[in-house]
């Protein structure tokens, strides 16, 4: 099975943004949002002034988003993909909150949650957009496990540097190559709390209701051994006799 | 006999429990991951059933038409059955309500001779027109019913509506409080079935839920109080 990853050389870009259009073009995302973008930051050591990087959807290994979903929308593939499927999704937004990077959005169309899927859903089997527009080849895709595909030569040949936010302890798959500024992004909300909260109350209602149905069908078979309502005809039958024994005695003395 | 329900009662008691046991196992098929309650096979069963989508259709398809007959309901029933209901199931007597919820326990799990040995008296304390255990769970389910209505409503009109959007964190703990009555009713709906329809001297008030009455002495042994009150109002 193959483990996509997206490495990014940030050096290289020079802000062209053609891969942000790119994108929006193929997966028929709608002016004003996008699934990728280019941080920009003031840089002296740069010739324009300013240092450019590019990104998008992490694919984070264990992610938040996935934590985040209440009903399975989205998951981690066996490729290294996050993917989202929209039949299951029910737009709660749980999962834009959740995410560290501001990666995903609700799509004004369809309303569900969106985010890069290395452009599976629009165009399987291609390569991204992004990365096949890039006109300085500093976005670099493929499988890092087949030793003879780009993305594995460079990720054996240069420094892998991760940019996480801080304390969201994300880990992340998209990679930049020797140096990238900023060196790590902002803390944010990571949690959507009332989503979060019910995962242990799904364990409680697992374990009440457990119980609950054991201790209703140890009740049942109680009662089909020995009823209690039988217990109480015998009771009566015994009250009865004691209160009919006791009449005769009073007869006999009197 | 006694006529114990009448027929709009014993209609809305069963289609209130046609969709609620579909709504619960839909809706507890619809979570996944840690958030599953039942198992992932659980899920991959429902989903094997209706797909993906279908599941989601289904569940919000049968959520509005319990929702809908219900308000019909409230609306045309509210002073002949909804609120004389809503007073009786809200009056509570603590001490003997306690009392009656402790010694069936007992009734059920020990048995009444054993009760005895214990040095309690098994006599349960009389009862009204419902018994302590039915109130309990009846005002939990009405309460629970309100909170999956109202939430379910905004979370199917707003959940993915791009011309009517309401705020997201909204939706949120809508799924949270959806999520919570559920839950709480997932663990009385059994007790309520077993002690209704499999519990030992219960089948005169199961069949009374399709014929609409009890025997006599039925009424006078486990409802005592309403019986009383029926003999001394006729």
């Amino acid at each position: 099975m193959a483990r996509y990853v997206m490495v990014i050389d940030s050096e290289k870009c020079m802000n062209c943004k053609a891969c942000i259009i790119a994108c929006q073009q193929r997966n028929h995302v709608p002016y004003g949002i996008s699934r990728n973008w280019v941080h920009e930051t003031d840089s002296d050591s740069s010739p324009c002034g300013s240092k450019f990087q590019p990104g998008a959807c992490m694919h984070c290994d264990d992610p938040s988003c996935v934590r985040a979903c209440p009903t399975g929308a989205t998951w981690k593939a066996a490729d290294g993909t996050v993917e989202i499927d929209r039949s299951r999704c029910i737009g709660c937004g749980s999962c834009i909150e959740a995410c560290p990077y501001h990666a995903r959005f609700r799509h004004p169309v369809t309303g569900t949650a969106d985010k890069c899927d290395y452009c599976h859903g629009s165009t399987p089997g291609q390569t991204p957009a992004c990365v096949a527009v890039c006109p300085v080849h500093c976005r670099i895709f493929g499988d890092a496990d087949d030793p003879s595909s780009e993305v594995a030569k460079v990720l054996a040949s240069r420094k892998a540097v991760h940019i996480i936010p801080v304390g969201s302890g994300a880990k992340p798959t998209l990679t930049y190559l020797d140096t990238t500024t900023p060196a790590e992004l902002p803390a944010g909300n990571t949690v959507s709390h009332p989503v979060d909260t019910m995962r242990p109350l799904a364990k409680g209602v697992t374990w009440v209701g457990g119980l609950v149905l054991a201790a209703l069908t140890g009740t049942f078979v109680r009662q089909l051994v020995k009823s209690s309502e039988k217990e109480d005809e015998e009771i009566a039958a015994e009250k009865k006799a004691a209160s009919s024994a006791d009449k005769h005695e009073k007869e006999d003395n009197a | 006999m006694i006529r114990r329900h009448s027929r709009s009662a014993m209609f809305m008691h069963w289609f209130n429990a046609i969709c609620w046991i579909f709504l619960l196992f839909s809706g507890f098929a619809l979570l996944a991951g840690e958030m599953q309650p039942v198992g992932q096979w659980w899920r991959n069963l429902w989903v094997g059933i209706f797909g993906d989508r279908g599941l989601l259709v289904a569940h919000l398809a049968v959520g509005t038409i319990w929702v809908a007959v219900y308000v019909l309901y409230i609306l045309l029933f509210c002073r002949r059955e909804v609120l004389p209901f809503l007073r009786e199931v809200t009056t509570f007597h603590m001490k003997s309500d306690i009392e009656w919820c402790m010694k069936k326990g007992l009734w059920l799990v020990v048995g009444p001779k054993r009760t005895m040995k214990m040095g309690i008296d098994p006599t349960l304390p009389p009862q009204g027109f419902y018994n302590a255990g039915q109130r309990m769970v009846a005002v939990i389910a009405v309460i629970a019913s309100v909170g999956l209505a109202v939430t379910g409503v905004v979370m199917g009109f707003f959940s993915g509506n791009v011309d009517y959007a309401v705020s997201e964190t909204v939706l949120q703990w809508c799924i949270f409080i959806h999520f919570c009555c559920a839950g709480i009713m997932a663990i009385f709906l059994p007790v309520h079935i077993y002690m209704a329809a499999l519990a030992p001297g219960e089948g005169p008030a199961l069949r009374s839920m399709f014929t609409g009455f009890v025997p006599e002495h039925h009424a006078e042994h486990h409802n005592p109080l309403w019986y009383a009150s029926l003999k001394k109002n006729s």
